[in-house]
């Protein structure tokens, strides 16, 4: 009898606290949506948004997209950089995510390879619009069509005008302005050197094995621990030990550091324009082609492809097919600063005029390439990551270069099968 | 009585440096928030908060995400707190009182939960909420974080529990006190320290919570702050004052939580040190 009784108000003490908890979690539950009178409302994610500079004008394009449609509107799903890539795989991986998505090349391929991405062939007619050869083909796998380019944005070199009046045009020349640049609270040079910073890595490191002739596999072999690479990789190091970076600075701090006179140079992309005078519109800095012995390096391939879980295809292709149109074109490279977009534009006198160095980026096309893995593309998220650990190691010093690149190169082969 | 006053100096000092370790980081947002462009990277740091560059708070606020965000932080943890204590209190005093087959499986199935990182968690997490509705709402953040916090609250509770003598139950039953009285009006008086502590890790576990929070969140308005400041974080630049700023704002409602359970925290830990 007793132990009933004690059952009985168990139960009735156990309903009350989920009573009171279904309650308190009613007010907080989600927006079931409803009906939008026929008006598609989708969702873009793209990293840019949270860049100074770049993010309010591309938000306010994103606001003449909805201002010329009807029945779609686009909003940005604010999804933060340091996480991104991660946070959008998991949510396109369980079915969810944003309709539309700007991603980083290796992230793309990753999500291509897992069918996470919509075949835009029956979406979007290309045929109507001149694409950008180059950058284009590395969006369509096997005859099918999985982006369009939204940025493409060559590597060069970026330096400050007032502490460099002469950009170095040779690798010995650009370390010997690193070092005499460096004193007190400026420094030569500055690239990202940790783990933490994963991605920036490889986007740095991916400048010094191409620079030095290297690259990362031959499309069917890696060739991680190549001769080329460690040659490449060894320079970067040599920068590295050379204390003439602010070592520990993540890139956040750096750049600003770049546009407060206090990094001298800085290898860097096409949209690093924009944010660079978000950030200070008074900066005297310019651009050369990047002095190392070799004229290849890297470029950020971004295609936008729509999420193969949306239920809003056709909407999140109005979109697309609206980026396209030729205005639109041009206003978005406006936007991105000294990137291209996905078809061939002509950049207008006022852009030139003021920003001079444009035609150094639109001269390094033809020899930039996308920073994935060649033949490994898919696997380049997996492959970065080994390299980039195994290289920050021999940076610390906790093992010497060549047998980092050795190591990286049997994980990753281990890793690709 | 002068060896007093050296030993009383003495832990004034230790207690000053100590507050100067667990204070300094907060003094250092501040500083850097106020700081103008040319001091962030002088090669001497500034030392003391610039006021006169305040705006950057004013600024922050105004913008209004900010407002949303800390609303939705206070929503999130105050829920989190709420929910796991009120099962944890049932659950603790299963725990404790009650002979039921498998008891002590089910004790280290709890502790199990501790051991899992959260990433390890999110896609298999994110498929079962999608399952049932609760993506991208603050309850379902809720849930997520109760489902991490609730075993940890549960075990510290149910040792707290174990404390009391039986006795002072059974005359409350001797009294006429019916099962639920006797744990709402005598045990639950009696275990609030405790309750309190469990109170504070609950809501500063919701309160700094990033990686559900990011993953099951979609709409920007309904993003705790937790992730609305990691979203000034852009791939090419990042308003280093505007994030201190916000960053020293999005500290103060916490420290505040703490401050006022602070009292029944430390009433909690000493506790039970002078049973026999």
């Amino acid at each position: 009898m007793k132990k009933r009784r004690v059952r009985r108000s168990m139960m009735a003490a156990t309903t009350t606290i989920i009573g009171v908890a279904s309650i308190l979690l009613a007010g907080c539950t989600a927006d079931s949506g409803g009906d939008d009178g026929g008006v598609a409302k989708i969702s873009f994610a793209a990293s840019t948004f949270g860049d100074p500079g770049r993010g309010p004008l591309l938000n306010q394009w994103l606001e003449e997209f909805n201002k010329s449609q009807s029945k779609v509107q686009v909003s940005a799903a604010a999804v933060p950089y340091p996480t991104f890539g991660q946070t959008v795989l998991t949510q396109m991986g369980s079915g969810q995510g944003p309709d539309l998505i700007r991603f980083d090349m290796p992230e793309f391929e990753a999500a291509s390879d897992a069918g996470l991405i919509a075949p835009l062939d029956d979406l979007v007619d290309v045929s109507k619009y001149t694409l950008l050869k180059q950058p284009d083909q590395f969006v369509v796998h096997d005859g099918v069509r999985h982006g369009v380019i939204f940025e493409a944005s060559n590597y060069a070199m970026f330096y400050n005008a007032d502490l460099i009046p002469k950009p170095p045009t040779t690798y010995e020349q650009f370390v010997e302005t690193a070092k005499s640049l460096t004193k007190g609270d400026v420094f030569g040079l500055a690239f990202r050197q940790t783990e933490a910073e994963e991605a920036g890595v490889w986007q740095d490191i991916f400048n010094y094995v191409y620079g030095f002739g290297g690259k990362w596999s031959d499309g069917k072999t890696l060739t991680i621990n190549s001769p080329d690479n460690l040659k490449g990789l060894q320079a970067y190091k040599d920068l590295y030990d050379a204390k003439v970076i602010p070592k520990g600075a993540d890139a956040a701090t750096f750049r600003r550091m770049f546009a407060e006179g206090k990094v001298g140079m800085e290898l860097n992309n096409g949209g690093y324009v924009t944010a660079t005078r978000g950030q200070n519109a008074k900066l005297n800095f310019n651009v050369a082609p990047i002095p190392f012995p070799v004229r290849t390096q890297g470029a950020i391939l971004a295609p936008v492809v729509i999420n193969e879980a949306s239920e809003e295809k056709e909407a999140a292709a109005t979109f697309i097919r609206w980026t396209l149109e030729p205005a639109n074109q041009v206003k978005l490279q406006e936007i991105l600063g000294a990137s291209s977009v996905a078809t061939v534009t002509q950049r207008s006198a006022e852009s030139l005029k003021k920003t001079p160095f444009l035609p150094v980026f639109d001269g390094l096309t033809e020899s930039s390439l996308p920073q994935i893995v060649l033949g490994f593309e898919a696997k380049t998220p997996d492959i970065r990551k080994v390299v980039v650990q195994n290289v920050v190691a021999a940076l610390q010093g906790q093992v010497d270069l060549k047998t980092a690149l050795d190591r990286a190169q049997q994980q990753a082969t281990e890793l690709v099968g | 009585m002068r060896r007093f006053r050296i030993g009383l100096t003495l832990r004034i000092v230790a207690v000053l440096v100590v507050l100067g370790i667990a204070a300094f980081p907060l003094y250092w947002m501040l500083v850097t928030a106020l700081s103008s462009n040319a001091d962030l990277f002088a090669e001497r740091p500034r030392l003391l908060p610039d006021f006169s560059h305040f705006g950057v708070f004013v600024d922050g606020l105004a913008e209004g995400k900010v407002g949303g965000w800390l609303l939705n932080s206070l929503l999130i943890a105050v829920g989190t707190t709420v929910l796991s204590i009120g099962l944890g209190i049932p659950l603790g005093y299963a725990l404790s009182r009650f002979s039921f087959r498998g008891k002590a499986v089910l004790t280290v199935v709890l502790l199990f939960t501790q051991m899992l990182p959260e990433a390890l968690m999110v896609v298999p997490l994110f498929s079962l909420f999608r399952r049932f509705n609760l993506l991208d709402s603050l309850a379902g953040l809720i849930l997520a974080n109760v489902a991490f916090v609730l075993p940890i609250v549960a075990l510290i509770l149910k040792g707290a529990i174990d404390g009391l003598p039986r006795e002072l139950e059974e005359a409350a039953r001797v009294d006429g006190a019916r099962p639920l009285a006797v744990l709402t009006r005598v045990n639950v008086p009696l275990i609030a320290p405790s309750i309190a502590a469990t109170a504070v890790i609950s809501f500063f576990h919701a309160w700094n919570e990033y990686v559900f929070a990011v993953t099951f969140i979609f709409t920007p308005e309904k993003q705790p702050a937790s992730v609305g400041i990691a979203n000034f974080i852009g791939e090419l630049g990042t308003p280093i004052q505007t994030v201190m700023a916000v960053a020293f704002m999005f500290t103060l409602p916490a420290v505040a939580f703490y401050l006022f359970a602070q009292k029944y925290v430390v009433a909690g830990m000493t506790a039970g040190a002078v049973k026999g």
